[in-house]
């Protein structure tokens, strides 16, 4: 039994957040979504308790955290999208299992409402990045994951469907980062007709070629290939999944090393596809704001302001927060005289990534906040005292 | 775990089942990599048997692994079935997800004592007051093998393990009555010594739609045998026993500490210490089974203007 009620009507809404990402989960192809209630991720469950039976899937409440990214890795294995959506504690709890799945390749969505830190009670509705430095090396093992950084409710849905095309095409953990706030705002966004849906979403297909399972690489054009997942209940599917080092059968036979090489250099490689990264007046720059997230709003403002006292500063904007662009950072800091670097946390896990590529003379300014959003003014002054 | 084990002939043995074995298809090494004397042997067997001789779709019954000595059953068992190894504890969590995401399919879990009552003892429960239509084996041989002979939740009354030198004196879980309580639907508890029964077990739980649980008792040898005595928990009758250190003696203890069920009923706690109690525990077909009854609310919700 089939119906329409996947895709909403085309047109404009007013949307939470978490709804927002919930619906483009939806568009994307949804079909298994296994979670456990953690505020400020809930309305997530709650809202595909409703929607997602709709469309004949299932959305299961489990038992812990460690049952739903569990159960959304079973339902992955046997040919369904599957998502799951936390938070902090739920997320630090599921790293086991995001290694496994990062090293068998099974390709699965992680929304990550982030909430402050690291307390499992008191005042959790309040935002603060804080799971960056989890995700990028998320458990036990070497592998790379992709994590994208929605800074609205429209990006919400876009980049979940984007998260989603990602898993299936890399077949690694895929994790979105919202957070307390973001999750909760309510904002207009605009869900395109159908049809045009349909044209940006990868499927979960068999391929022609059953022999190859797992990321191998080819010595001919010395590249990295990845098959699609296989799938459990057709033939497309290895005679083992070994956590060990396997091969593209998934057998013994290939070295510890190079199925590492394989698992890191299969996204490093193509970073290019996967680096979404946005330019704002970053032409003629002498100070540039390297930011992600809900920061990114403030930032407009106070460049705008910035720029009509006469100082040339400009946004560079990660959307694809990892893997880190390298090349692109290195080309965006080359000529600047500062880097200003707002986050949502004190460590600053994307100021170091960015200290990592620069030239140590260039001078990083952090504008660290926990639990509070920055204002326009508090960028504005930093940007203000390092004109100078 | 006695590692790779000894390395048969390579031609095909003409044993009607072992010729199917997944080791032997793929490596053309028919062996186990059990130790002398464990039951795992016993049951990779029994497991390939059965889904030999009910031709079993192996695309219809997939196959998850927990982890533990068991684990390493994949080289017994059949080498149609498909094979997914879970995490330690969390392969009834797997399962829930692969029913819920394709209904066509039946999980077959193999877990373990420490697996399902230790580290996965949530999952295991949940999925039993689900009903969930799959298989769970549960291999219990009151220990932790694979890491070299810790105490396990099941490890029983003065036992001795690595962690327990003087003696396990935690009470012990009683997987059944767990099993019982949280709601699964075909409860029952044979050991290796009753091959036949298991057997019968098996194929009443692959006709069985919701969660059957079946706990197999089974000796390790090396890591339970060596340090125990056959009279384990009746030293204070003043009878002193022999160390159980090959499998004769093992199988011989757990036949004479397996009660039938319906014998235990006229027997005192204090008879049963220590003792297992095999049989069938309960069979509960019409009872409703999750997929089939989230199958419904999906249709409703799929109508509803
Ligand atoms: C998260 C995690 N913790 C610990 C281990 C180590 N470990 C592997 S098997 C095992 C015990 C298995 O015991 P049981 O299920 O009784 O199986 P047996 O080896 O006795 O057959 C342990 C503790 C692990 N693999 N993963
Ligand atoms: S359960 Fe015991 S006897 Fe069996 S393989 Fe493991 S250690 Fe050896």
């Amino acid at each position: 039994m089939k119906n329409n009620k996947r895709y909403l009507p085309e047109g404009k809404y007013v949307m939470m957040g978490n709804v927002a990402m919930a619906e483009g989960a939806l568009a994307a192809g949804l079909s298994f979504f296994g979670g456990y209630p953690i505020t400020p991720s809930t309305e997530v469950i709650e809202h595909l308790s409703k929607r997602l039976l709709e469309v004949g899937g299932s959305c299961m409440q489990m038992e812990d955290e460690l049952g739903s990214i569990n159960a959304v890795i079973g339902a992955s294995l046997v040919g369904a999208k599957a998502m799951t959506a936390t938070s902090g504690p739920g997320l630090s709890l599921m790293v086991e299992t995001i290694s496994m799945a990062a090293n068998l390749e099974i390709p699965f969505v992680l929304c990550d409402v982030q909430r402050i830190g690291p307390g499992s009670h008191g005042p959790v509705t309040a935002p603060h990045h804080n799971d960056l430095g989890l995700i990028r090396f998320a458990g036990h093992g070497e592998f790379q994951v992709i994590a994208l950084a929605p800074m609205n409710c429209q990006e919400l849905f876009d980049l979940t469907i984007e998260a989603f095309n990602f898993a299936e095409t890399y077949r690694c953990p895929v994790f979105i980062l919202s957070d307390a706030y973001l999750g909760h705002l309510h904002e207009p966004i605009y869900i395109p007709p159908k049809e045009e849906i349909i044209t940006r979403v990868i499927n979960r297909e068999l391929p022609q070629d059953y022999t190859k399972k797992f990321s191998y690489k080819d010595d001919n054009i010395g590249g990295y290939i990845i098959p699609k997942p296989p799938i459990i209940g057709t033939d497309y599917f290895p005679l083992m999944t070994l956590h060990l080092p396997h091969n593209y059968e998934g057998l013994p036979g290939v070295s510890a090393l190079l199925f590492m090489e394989i698992l890191i250099e299969k996204i490093k490689t193509n970073i290019d596809k996967i680096s979404i990264t946005d330019e704002y007046k970053l032409d003629d720059v002498d100070i540039v704001i390297i930011a992600y997230g809900l920061p990114v709003r403030a930032c407009y403002h106070a460049v705008d302001i910035a720029r009509k006292e006469g100082i040339k500063v400009g946004i560079f904007r990660l959307v694809t927060v990892w893997p880190f662009p390298d090349e692109k950072v290195k080309k965006v800091v080359k000529n600047v005289r500062a880097i200003i670097v707002p986050e949502l946390n004190y460590t600053g896990f994307i100021a170091e990534q960015v200290e990592r590529v620069t030239k140590l003379e260039t001078p990083i300014i952090k504008i660290p906040k926990v639990g509070v959003l920055h204002h326009p003014d508090d960028i504005l002054k930093v940007i203000r005292e390092v004109s100078k | 775990m006695s590692g790779m084990g000894p390395i048969y002939p390579k031609e095909k043995p003409d044993h009607p089942y072992v010729q199917f074995s997944t080791g032997g298809y793929l490596f053309g090494n028919y062996n186990s990599l059990f130790c002398a004397g464990c039951g795992y042997g016993i049951i990779g067997h029994i497991f390939t048997r059965v889904f030999e001789d009910e031709k079993i779709e192996p695309k219809l019954f997939p196959l998850i692994i927990g982890i533990g000595c068991y684990t390493q059953l994949v080289t017994l068992v059949h080498h149609t079935s498909q094979k997914f190894f879970a995490l330690h504890g969390r392969a009834p969590a797997v399962a829930t997800g692969m029913k819920m995401a394709n209904p066509k399919l039946k999980p077959i879990i193999f877990s373990g004592d420490g697996d399902c009552f230790g580290i996965g003892g949530n999952h295991f429960i949940h999925m039993c007051r689900r009903n969930l239509d799959c298989v769970i084996f549960i291999f219990n041989n009151s220990i932790y093998g694979m890491t070299g002979g810790q105490a396990a939740p099941t490890t029983l009354y003065g036992a001795e393990s690595t962690t327990t030198p003087y003696k396990m004196f935690e009470n012990r879980i009683d997987g059944v009555n767990l099993a019982l309580a949280a709601g699964a639907t075909y409860i029952a508890r044979t050991t290796v010594a009753h091959p036949r029964t298991l057997m019968k077990y098996f194929r009443k739980a692959l006709k069985h739609k919701g969660t059957s649980v079946i706990e197999v008792i089974t000796p390790c040898v090396t890591y339970f045998g060596r340090k125990n005595l056959d009279r384990l928990g009746v030293e204070y009758l003043d009878i002193i026993g022999e160390k159980m250190d090959n499998t004769g003696r093992m199988l011989d203890w757990i036949k004479r500490n397996s009660v039938r069920i319906n014998q235990a009923k006229f027997m005192t706690d204090e008879e049963l210490f220590n003792n297992y109690i095999i049989g069938e525990f309960r069979y509960e077909p019409d009872k409703p089974e999750y997929s089939e009854e989230y199958a419904k609310i999906q249709k409703i919700a799929m109508e509803e203007k």
